[in-house]
C-alpha cells in the first residue's frame, strides 16, 4: 500500500476516532428525561400539597428560561419541569395529534378551538386557580369553549399596521392602508390565510365565524389585486424589522413586537388604532387530557398569571399580560407605547381573534395557496 | 466478472433493503395519502373513503398546474445559468490551473460548506435596498436611486439559487473535463484544429456527460425549490414547493400536499426519463 | 494545453471566487458587530457574541446533533454504496439495471416530497420523529451520491487484479480486504465526505423529520425569530466554517505528503482532488492500453 492510501487510511479513521468522541462526550451531557411518573402518582397519593413531581411543557422557544415560570419555580422548587419546542402553531398541533405527549401545551387563539374539537385538552378547574378572578373577561372568554374553561391566557399581543412616520406623514387609520396603491411596492403583509382573512372582513364588513364562499372568493380576489403593491409576504419579524429599518418597507402588518424593537432602534414608527379596530392574538396554556399530573399541571397554570412571572413578560419580552393590575411595573415609554397601556380603551376597539373550525381553517389557508399561486 | 450470485446479493440486500423500506414504501403511503379526503382525526385514521378530489382541483383549477409549470421554468432557468457560469470556472481549474487545480478546485467549494440558510440570509443583505450592490451602484453612479428589482423579486430567487449551486455544479464538469485524454488535444492541435474549433469538436463534446451530470443535479432539486422564494422572494416569486410545504406546514392538508408532490414527481420522471435517452446509465456499470 | 486565454480565465475565477466568498465576509463582519438588526451600517466590533455562542448550550447542543446525524447517515450511506458498488461493478447477475435505478431515484425527488413523504411514513408507523428519523432520510439522499462517486473510481479499475489475486489462490473475502478495498479507499473517502457534508447542512428533510432535538440548520431557521439571538447563530456558522476548511486543508496536506509516487495502476497525469485522482486516467474516448 502506498504512502498516500496510509496516509488516508490514518486521516479516516482520525475522522472516525474524532466524530465518535464527540458524539459520546454530548451522550453523556444530555439532561436525563422526566423521572417516572411513579413520584408523581406518590405525591398525589398523599393528602399533602403537590411539591414535587414532573412536567412536560410543549412550548415556544424562548419561554423555557425560568425567568417566564419563576412563580412556579419559587412554590415548587423540586418540581421538575422539562420543554420539547414547536415551531408554529400547526407544527404544535400536528405533534399533539400525532400522538406527542407533554402535559401542557402552549397553542394560540385559533387553535384552541382544534384541540377542542379533537379531544386532545380537558377543561380546566378555575375554582382552583388562584389568579383567575383578576383576568378581564375578554380573555376569560377567549378561553372558553362551550362554556367549559379549557385553558388559561397568557402572553397576548395585537395585530395592527405598523408604518413609518416620516414616509407616510398623514398617518394610517384603517386597514385599508394595506391595500393604498399609493404605498405600492412598500408593503408587506403577513404571510398567513386566516389573518389575511380576517382583515378582508374587517373591510368588508363581514363575520369571519360565518363567511359564505362568495364572500371568501371576494376577500381572495382582494388579496390577489393587492398582490402588485405588496413587496413580500413576512414570515420572521427580524426580516421585517430589517425590511421597516431600510425603508424598503412603509406600511405593514405587524406585531407589537417589532413596533417596539423599531422603537427602540430609533427608527421613526408608529402603530395605527383602524378604525375597524386592530386585532389581538393571544397565547393559552391548556392541560393535555393525556396529562398524568392534573393538579401540577394546573398550578403551572396558574403561576403563569402570577406577578413575577408577568412583569418579566412584560419587561423582558414586550409582551402584553392579561392581568391589568401588573401593567404599572412598565416604566420603559417606549414599551409603554408599543404595548398601548398608555390606552385604557384600546381593548374595547379591539378584535379578538375568534376561533374556528377545522374546516373552515382549511378553507382559508387553500384561499391563501391561491392567491400566492395565482398567475 | 464473478459469477457468484450468492455474495453478489448478500452485498446488495442491505441496501436494497433499506431503500424499499425508507424510499419506497414512503412513495406509496404519500400517493395513499392523496387520496384521502382531510386530516380530520389524526395521521392514523383509516376508516376513510379515498377519493381524487385533490387531483381533480390541481388538475382544473388552473392554479396549481401553470405554478408547477413556472417552477420549471424557473428551475431550468437557474440551472442553465448555474451551468454555463460554472464550465469557465472548471475548464480554468484543469486547463490552466496546473497543480493547485485541487487546491483552488477545493476553495471553490468551500462556501458550499456554509450554511445554506445564512448564506442566502447574508446575500440579502447585499442585495437589499442599502447593501452592497446597490451601494457600489450609487457610488460608481450607474443609478440614482436603489435598484429595488434585485431583492423580493424572481430575479432575486434565481440569482440566489445560481450563487448557493455554482460550487457544486463545477464538481461534475471538473471531473468530466479531468478524464479528456490531453493527447486527443494534442492531436487535434497537431491536426490544424484552431483553439475554437478544438473546443468546440473535441474538449466540449467530450465534456458533455458532466455538464448534463451538473445541469440535472442542480434542476431537480430546484423544482421543488422553497426556502430561497421565502427569503428572498417576492410577491410573485411563489414556487411550487412553497405551497407544498404550505400544505405540510401550516395548511395541515396533508392530502393535498401529497397530491401535489405526486404530480410533481410525475412532472420530473417523465423529463429525467426523456433525458435519460441521451446519458445512458449502463455505459457506467458495462 | 492551451495556455491563451489564461489570463482571462485567472481573472474569471478570481472574480468567481470574491463573489462566492462576499457573503461569506459579510457573515463575518456581522459576528463581529455590536448589534443586533443585519443591516448596514455596523454598530462597532466586538467579540462577545462568540462569548455568548460558546455559553449558549442550546446552539451547541444543535450543532451537535448535526455532527450525529451527519455521521451517522454519512457511515451508513457509504457502507451501503460501497457494498453496492462492489457487487455491481464486480458480479454478473440479473437485476443490475433495476437495483441502480432504484438507488439513483432519490436523485430525481426533491426534497420536499422525500421529507414528505418520510413523515407519512413514520406518521403510519407510529415512529416518533428523532434525529434517527432525520439520518435515515439522508442516508436515503446520500446514498446516490456516494455510489456514483466509488463507481467512478471503481470503473477506472483493472478488472482483472481481483480474478488475478483468485486465481492465486485467495479468497474472495481476502480480496475484498487487501486488495479492493484498499484500492478503492480514496474513494470511500471521498464518498463519505460528500454524505456528510450533504447531511451537516441539509434543511428540508431536518425540518420535517426532526423530533425535540434540532439540526443546526433547523435551530437557526428558528432563531431567525429572535433578532437578539441571531449573531450568536452567525459565529457559529462561521467557526463551522474555519473548522471545514482546516479539515479540508489536513485532507490537502496528507494528499500532498503520498503524492510523490505515482501509483502503478495508472498512466498518465494525476490529479489530487480528494478522491478524484482515479478521473484523471483512462477516461472516456481514451484507449486502453491493458484490455
Amino acid at each position: 500500500m502506498s504512502q498516500r492510501t496510509k496516509d488516508q487510511n490514518v486521516f479516516f479513521v482520525l475522522i472516525l476516532m474524532l466524530t465518535f468522541v464527540l458524539t459520546a462526550c454530548s451522550g453523556a451531557a444530555q439532561p436525563t428525561s422526566e423521572p417516572a411518573a411513579t413520584e408523581a402518582t406518590e405525591a398525589l397519593a398523599t393528602e399533602a400539597p403537590v411539591q414535587s413531581g414532573s412536567l412536560t411543557v410543549l412550548e415556544w422557544a424562548g419561554y423555557e428560561i425560568p425567568e417566564m415560570w419563576v412563580d412556579f419555580g419559587n412554590t415548587y422548587p423540586d418540581a421538575n419541569v422539562t420543554f420539547n419546542f414547536g415551531g408554529s402553531d400547526p407544527d404544535i398541533y400536528g405533534k399533539v395529534l400525532a400522538g406527542s405527549s407533554e402535559d401542557i401545551i402552549h397553542m394560540y387563539t385559533p387553535f384552541l378551538n382544534f384541540y377542542v374539537e379533537e379531544g386532545l385538552i380537558q377543561p380546566l378547574d378555575t375554582s382552583k386557580l388562584t389568579n383567575w378572578e383578576k383576568v378581564p373577561q375578554g380573555f376569560k372568554d377567549a378561553c372558553t369553549i362551550d362554556g367549559e374553561v379549557y385553558c388559561v391566557p397568557w402572553d397576548w399581543g395585537y395585530s395592527s399596521i405598523l408604518y413609518r412616520t416620516d414616509k407616510i406623514p398623514e398617518g394610517v387609520d384603517s386597514w385599508e392602508a394595506l391595500m393604498d396603491a399609493k404605498y405600492a411596492g412598500h408593503i408587506s403583509m403577513w404571510d398567513d390565510g386566516p389573518s389575511a382573512v380576517s382583515v378582508g372582513s374587517y373591510l368588508k364588513g363581514y363575520d369571519e365565524t360565518n363567511l359564505t364562499d362568495e364572500q371568501l372568493e371576494e376577500i381572495k380576489q382582494l388579496w390577489i389585486e393587492q398582490r402588485d403593491k405588496n413587496l413580500f409576504y413576512w414570515v420572521d419579524e427580524p426580516a421585517l424589522e430589517e425590511a421597516i429599518s431600510s425603508g424598503d418597507v412603509w406600511v405593514a402588518y405587524a406585531w407589537n413586537g417589532a413596533f417596539y424593537r423599531l422603537l427602540q432602534a430609533g427608527v421613526p414608527v408608529a402603530y395605527a388604532d383602524p378604525k375597524e379596530g386592530r386585532n389581538s392574538w393571544i397565547g393559552q396554556y391548556a392541560i393535555s387530557t393525556k396529562a398524568e399530573n392534573y393538579d401540577l399541571a394546573l398550578a403551572f397554570l396558574d403561576s403563569k398569571l402570577g406577578e413575577e412571572t408577568a412583569t418579566h413578560l412584560l419587561v423582558d419580552y414586550a409582551y402584553g399580560h392579561p392581568i391589568p393590575e401588573y401593567f404599572s411595573v412598565v416604566e420603559d415609554p417606549l414599551l409603554v407605547q408599543a404595548l398601548s397601556l398608555d390606552d385604557p380603551g384600546i381593548l374595547e376597539r379591539t378584535n379578538f381573534t375568534v376561533p374556528i373550525s377545522s374546516a373552515n381553517r382549511d378553507r382559508f389557508v387553500e384561499m391563501w395557496a391561491e392567491v400566492k399561486a395565482a398567475p | 466478472m464473478l459469477k457468484n450470485r450468492t455474495i453478489a446479493w448478500s452485498l446488495l440486500t442491505p441496501s436494497a433493503a433499506w431503500l424499499i423500506l425508507f424510499f419506497v414504501l414512503p412513495m406509496i403511503g404519500m400517493l395513499i395519502l392523496s387520496l384521502r379526503p382531510d386530516m380530520r382525526g389524526g395521521p392514523f385514521q383509516l376508516g376513510w373513503l379515498p377519493t381524487v378530489k385533490h387531483y381533480q382541483n390541481i388538475i382544473t383549477g388552473e392554479v396549481y398546474l401553470p405554478l408547477l409549470w413556472l417552477s420549471i421554468k424557473v428551475a431550468f432557468g437557474v440551472a442553465m445559468a448555474a451551468t454555463l457560469l460554472a464550465y469557465p470556472l472548471a475548464y480554468f481549474l484543469v486547463f490552466h490551473a496546473g497543480r493547485r487545480s485541487s487546491f483552488l478546485l477545493t476553495l471553490a467549494i468551500l462556501p458550499f460548506w456554509t450554511s445554506y440558510l445564512l448564506r442566502i440570509i447574508a446575500w440579502k443583505t447585499m442585495l437589499g435596498s442599502n447593501g452592497l450592490v446597490n451601494n457600489l451602484l450609487i457610488y460608481l453612479g450607474l443609478v440614482e436611486e436603489p435598484v429595488r428589482i434585485l431583492l423580493y423579486s424572481r430575479l432575486a430567487v434565481i440569482v440566489t439559487l445560481v450563487y448557493v449551486w455554482l460550487p457544486f455544479v463545477a464538481l461534475p464538469i471538473f471531473a468530466s473535463l479531468h478524464r479528456i485524454n490531453p493527447s486527443f488535444l494534442e492531436a487535434a492541435a497537431i491536426l490544424g484544429a484552431s483553439p475554437w474549433r478544438s473546443f468546440f469538436k473535441v474538449t466540449l463534446p467530450l465534456s458533455l456527460p458532466g455538464v448534463i451530470a451538473g445541469f440535472f443535479m442542480v434542476f431537480i432539486p430546484t423544482v421543488g425549490e422553497y426556502i430561497t422564494p421565502m427569503l428572498v422572494g417576492g410577491t410573485r416569486s411563489t414556487l411550487y414547493g412553497n405551497i407544498i410545504e404550505l400544505y405540510f406546514g401550516d395548511g395541515a392538508n396533508w392530502p393535498l400536499g401529497s397530491a401535489m408532490s405526486v404530480v410533481m414527481l410525475a412532472g420530473v420522471l417523465l423529463l429525467a426519463l426523456v433525458i435519460s435517452r441521451l446519458v445512458d446509465l449502463r455505459r457506467l456499470v458495462g | 494545453m492551451q495556455k491563451r486565454g489564461a489570463p482571462f480565465f485567472a481573472g474569471y475565477y478570481i472574480l468567481l471566487l470574491f463573489a462566492l466568498y462576499l457573503p461569506i465576509g459579510i457573515l463575518f463582519l456581522f459576528s463581529l458587530n455590536d448589534g443586533v438588526v443585519f443591516a448596514f451600517p455596523l454598530k462597532g466590533l466586538t467579540t462577545h457574541w462568540y462569548r455568548d455562542m460558546l455559553r449558549n448550550a442550546e446552539l451547541l447542543q444543535a450543532g451537535m446533533n448535526s455532527l450525529q446525524v451527519a455521521v451517522a447517515s454519512s457511515l451508513a450511506a457509504t457502507s451501503l454504496a460501497t457494498t453496492s458498488a462492489i457487487a455491481l461493478l464486480r458480479f454478473q447477475f440479473k437485476g443490475k439495471s433495476p437495483f441502480i435505478a432504484l438507488a439513483l431515484v432519490p436523485l430525481l425527488v426533491p426534497y420536499i416530497i422525500l421529507g414528505a413523504a418520510l413523515l407519512v411514513l413514520f406518521a403510519i408507523l407510529g415512529v416518533e420523529r428523532s434525529l434517527w428519523t432525520v439520518a435515515v432520510a439522508h442516508t436515503i439522499v446520500s446514498l446516490p451520491y456516494a455510489l456514483l462517486v466509488i463507481m467512478a473510481r471503481m470503473v477506472g479499475f483493472d478488472k482483472h487484479l481481483e480474478e488475478a489475486a483468485q486465481d492465486l489462490g485467495a479468497t474472495y473475502v481476502y480480496t475484498l480486504r487487501r486488495v479492493i478495498l484498499p484500492l478503492i479507499a480514496p474513494a470511500i473517502l471521498a464518498a463519505w465526505l460528500v454524505a456528510f457534508t450533504v447531511s451537516f447542512d441539509e434543511f428540508i428533510l431536518a425540518s420535517f423529520l426532526i423530533g425535540r432535538r434540532p439540526t443546526l440548520p433547523v435551530y437557526l431557521l428558528s432563531q431567525l425569530r429572535f433578532a437578539n439571538r441571531f449573531p450568536q447563530v452567525i459565529a457559529l456558522t462561521v467557526l463551522v466554517m474555519l473548522a471545514s476548511l482546516s479539515l479540508v486543508l489536513l485532507a490537502q496536506w496528507l494528499q500532498r505528503r503520498g503524492s510523490a509516487i505515482p501509483e502503478s495502476d495508472r498512466s498518465g497525469q494525476f490529479a489530487r482532488v480528494p478522491g478524484f485522482e482515479d478521473l484523471a486516467f483512462q477516461g472516456e474516448g481514451s484507449s486502453e492500453p491493458h484490455e
